[in-house]
């Protein structure tokens, strides 16, 4: 499946917007108006429920004319197009990250696809995964640099390797015994650091281990 | 590639003239009238490119402009506008780009700076310091005489001296000025290691207009460049840096840190550069400095990164892998290729050798000149990307050890191996070694368009 | 609308295509899919974090009764989505100078293209082909693949060093420590904030 690469999944959805005329402002504005104030951060829909890398929500206007010769053509609908890099089920499916979005961020779903044609609500888990599947796209192609990580064994591996570092550098020049001593201290401090969060700011310093200067 | 007309092009463009005093003039234009009578006196006495073959003239003078310069000449609005962005804009403005913030803020820099009143840079470079102060008083005397332009302030420059002899040496010991780029059809002395790297492995110039304008560029195609074509045509932006080096900190950084260095103190300080203060490249003598090496052009500055992927002899985040990063990041260099810059460096302010010393105070350091044919996608992506960043280098935000803006943060890694003499360091808590006073963003023209502007015959198109 | 979150450049791109030329580009696309040598090139420009291709034939716009009208088109399209780190120019420039095959062979079958070399025709034709993200989300905006990948082999050295520290002795561990030192040394650059876009 060119969805699939490895362990994350490629998900392509082109959600129709409600054309109507009455609607003021249009549904296509309501939904960039709603996405501008919309929270990148911890607040995020995508940092509230599991498994997104990156991910990307973008109202179609239009098919793009290139100049002529080529044809000036239109489309009907404008779409809201909903790309996400996201961790696949173990069976390889996309319907358990579905269904985390729905569960954990069915507020800001409703808001954003309630602008959407025939768009079901995430109340009901089983329609909602249905509708976006029905508005999924099969990827042609799909890249991924690392497809063998999933989101919080990433967000662990970024702590690791920044607590490795500053313990490194603390401990140049330490004999063996409190070497190994304090290298046990880390491995015990970060099984107990709580996993950091996702789309946070700086991955915190918290994890200090003795060192020369101690 | 024809051979350029080097009676056409400013002769700093072409060449390092290694002349040992300099200085550099900035003025303000007060009236375009008088100041382009300043300009048409001054064109005869403007260095070329022409070579010297009955030996180095006393005295060589240049000139540049800066945008607000170009708009104190009343060039016309169509041309102003047609220049690129960074460059209308100025180094001042593009500081949060550049990584100038902190203790380089434009807010510290020289008085000079602090208004938007330098309208043209006027580079004077002496044989001996005599013949400096006579050119530099026939320049001034054109002031006086046309009221074209004030003078704001001037910056001496000087090569550091050994033992009374000049010698590519800066402030911190390490012998500078290997490794400018070579252009297709300017005339030097080339060597294997300059210009671009071909996939056989063997070396040739950069296209002519990475540095000039008017001329094919690596992506094949002619640099952004002003209207009309013939005031941009052989001519090229210059970013002037004037960079103050802390060098009592630079000597503390080295005894405390090779104090738990296996390396010692001289590996270290080759560590963060790449090459030992002699010269000698990392990459090609890692145990110790080797003259034979600094001396002979077909190897000091032949050597690649490729088979020292982990960072073993040069470190990753060295200044010069940084600067220069040759084969590093792949694809036979083609990456780097339009990332280049040319160098004119000198040094100012009292030598102190090591064993003397020095406090941060004094007032010393580099006059930095870059010169390039996009300021943008040369100096500033190099800047900003391989200097203040590492990303490119696998070096997350890790700055370059020796001249980032690390405000007391910074980290290098210094990657080592199983031997005593070796070993893996990391050097945490970086100073600023170098701080930024001052620059701009300059425009050399050709002597043509020097010509032009001198006879208000610029016109858009 | 942003199109950048930390370290990350979201980009979007759509193409017209003659409808029989999107059946030769999807057998280039299965090609690429099944012979992982010729993404090698991919692979070691290494500041993309995930980057896609999705040809949506002329009749394959998601349709959902409800009254919304059918589409009428003529082409098929080509719609491409990136996420890079770095510099939009630094990305294009970077493509259309070690990637330019791949790029020719991948959107020559658009209207209008115009090669990916030169690279300022090209860069001309991505402005006028891209359109902009509403809302850009990533779970890591201070680290770059680069970042990412250096994170993951630090762990990878650091478990296997935890597996074995606590059955080692103190000189043992020493020698033990400096593999692992070695092994992370060029993976331990900061993470951090992105410098300011240009």
């Amino acid at each position: 499946m060119p969805n699939n690469s490895g362990k994350v999944y490629g998900l392509t959805i082109l959600s129709p917007i409600i054309n109507d005329d009455r609607a003021t402002p249009s549904h296509d504005l309501q939904i960039r108006s709603y996405l501008a104030g919309l929270s990148t951060g911890q607040d995020s829909p995508f940092a509230l429920a599991p498994g997104t890398h990156l991910a990307r929500l973008v109202v179609m206007d239009d098919v793009v004319f290139v100049g002529a010769p080529a044809v000036e053509e239109h489309l009907n609908s404008k779409y809201l197009i909903f790309e996400s890099n996201c961790d696949a089920g173990p069976d390889g499916s996309i319907d358990g990250y579905l269904n985390g979005l729905a569960e954990h961020a069915a507020e800001h779903l409703d808001a954003i696809w309630s602008h959407c044609v025939g768009y079901p609500g995430a109340a009901d888990r089983a329609a909602f995964i249905r509708y976006m599947k029905a508005c999924q796209l099969e990827t042609t192609f799909f890249f991924a640099a690392i497809n063998d990580k999933s989101v919080p064994e990433t967000l662990r591996a970024l702590q690791t390797q920044r607590a490795v570092a500053d313990f490194i550098e603390s401990h140049q020049g330490v004999e063996p015994e409190k070497l190994r001593a304090e290298f046990l201290k880390l491995v015990s401090a970060l099984d107990a650091a709580p996993l950091p969060t996702v789309a946070s700011a700086i991955v915190s310093r918290d994890i200090k281990i003795g060192g020369r200067n101690e | 590639m024809s051979k350029l007309n080097e009676t056409d092009i400013q002769g700093f463009v072409l060449r390092g003239y290694n002349l040992p005093f300099g200085r550099y003039i900035f003025i303000h234009f007060k009236n375009p009238d008088r100041a382009v009578v300043l300009i048409s006196k001054l064109l005869p006495m403007i260095t070329t490119g022409q070579r010297w073959d009955n030996g180095k003239p006393p005295s060589t003078v240049n000139i540049a402009f800066t945008h607000r310069g170009l708009a104190a000449l009343a060039l016309p609005d169509a041309t102003l506008l047609s220049f690129p962005v960074e460059f209308q804009q100025g180094m001042k403005k593009r500081a949060e780009i550049l990584g100038d913030t902190g203790r380089n803020a434009p807010e510290r820099w020289d008085a000079v700076w602090h208004g938007d009143e330098v309208h043209a840079w006027l580079g004077i470079n002496g044989l001996t310091a005599e013949a400096l102060e006579t050119c530099c008083s026939q320049v001034r005397a054109l002031f006086a005489e046309t009221g074209g332009a004030i003078e704001l302030a001037a910056q001496d420059a000087v090569s550091n001296m050994v033992n009374g002899q000049q010698t590519g040496k800066e402030h911190f010991g390490y012998t500078d000025g290997f490794g400018n780029p070579d252009y297709l059809g300017i005339e030097r002395n080339s060597q294997p290691g300059h210009g671009k790297q071909l996939p056989d492995g063997s070396w040739a110039p950069l296209a002519t207009g990475e540095l000039l304008l008017g001329y094919a560029d690596e992506a094949g195609e002619l640099p952004i460049a002003p209207i009309p074509h013939i005031l941009a045509s052989n001519g090229t932006f210059m970013v002037y840096r004037k960079l103050h080096q802390n060098v009592a900190t630079f000597r503390k950084f080295l005894d405390e840190q090779s104090a738990n260095y296996g390396g010692g103190r001289e590996k270290l300080a080759a560590k963060l550069i790449g090459r030992w203060r002699d010269g000698t490249p990392l990459e090609l003598a890692p145990d110790a400095p080797d003259q034979s090496i600094v001396k002979d052009p077909t190897r000091n500055t032949n050597f690649t990164y490729g088979a020292d992927g982990a960072g073993t002899r040069c470190p990753i985040g060295a200044h010069m892998r940084r600067a220069h990063p040759r084969d590093a990041f792949g694809f036979n260099g083609k990456l780097i290729d339009r990332r280049r810059i040319t160098r004119r460096g000198q040094t100012y302010g009292r030598f102190v050798p090591e064993g003397e010393s020095a406090s941060d105070a004094e007032d010393r350091g580099v006059v930095f000149m870059v010169l390039n044919a996009n300021i943008s996608r040369q100096f500033e992506f190099v800047q900003q990307q391989w200097i203040e960043y590492g990303n490119d280098a696998k070096q997350g935000n890790d700055k370059d050890p020796l001249i980032g803006n690390h405000g007391g943060h910074g980290k290098f890694v210094v990657q080592g191996d199983r031997s005593a003499s070796n070993p893996p360091l990391i050097c945490g808590h970086l100073p600023n070694f170098v701080e930024l006073r001052g620059g701009d963003y300059f425009f050399i023209p050709s002597i043509t368009a020097l010509g032009m502007i001198a006879m208000k015959l610029v016109d858009p198109r | 609308m942003s199109n950048i979150n930390g370290k990350v450049y979201a980009m979007n791109a759509i193409t017209p295509m003659k409808p029989w030329k999107t059946w030769i580009l999807r057998l280039i696309f299965f090609v690429l899919g099944h012979v992982k040598s010729l993404q090698q090139d991919l692979i070691n420009l290494s500041f993309i974090e995930f980057a896609r291709w999705v040809v949506v034939p002329r009749g394959g716009f998601p349709q959902l009764g409800n009254g919304q009208e059918p589409e009428k088109l003529t082409y098929d399209y080509l719609l491409f989505f990136s996420n890079f780190n770095g510099t939009w120019n630094q990305y294009i420039d970077a493509f259309s100078a070690v990637l330019f095959k791949g790029l020719d062979l991948i959107w020559k079958w658009s209207e209008k293209f115009p090669g990916s070399v030169p690279v300022t025709i090209f860069k001309e034709y991505i402005g006028r082909v891209q359109f902009d993200t509403d809302y850009y989300f990533t779970a890591y905006p201070h680290a770059t693949a680069n970042d990412l990948k250096a994170a993951h082999s630090v762990q990878a050295s650091f478990d296997d060093l935890r597996s074995r520290a606590a059955n080692l002795s103190g000189p043992e561990f020493a020698d033990a420590y400096l593999n692992f030192v070695l092994q992370v040394q060029p993976y331990l650059g900061e993470t951090g904030e992105a410098p300011v876009v240009f």
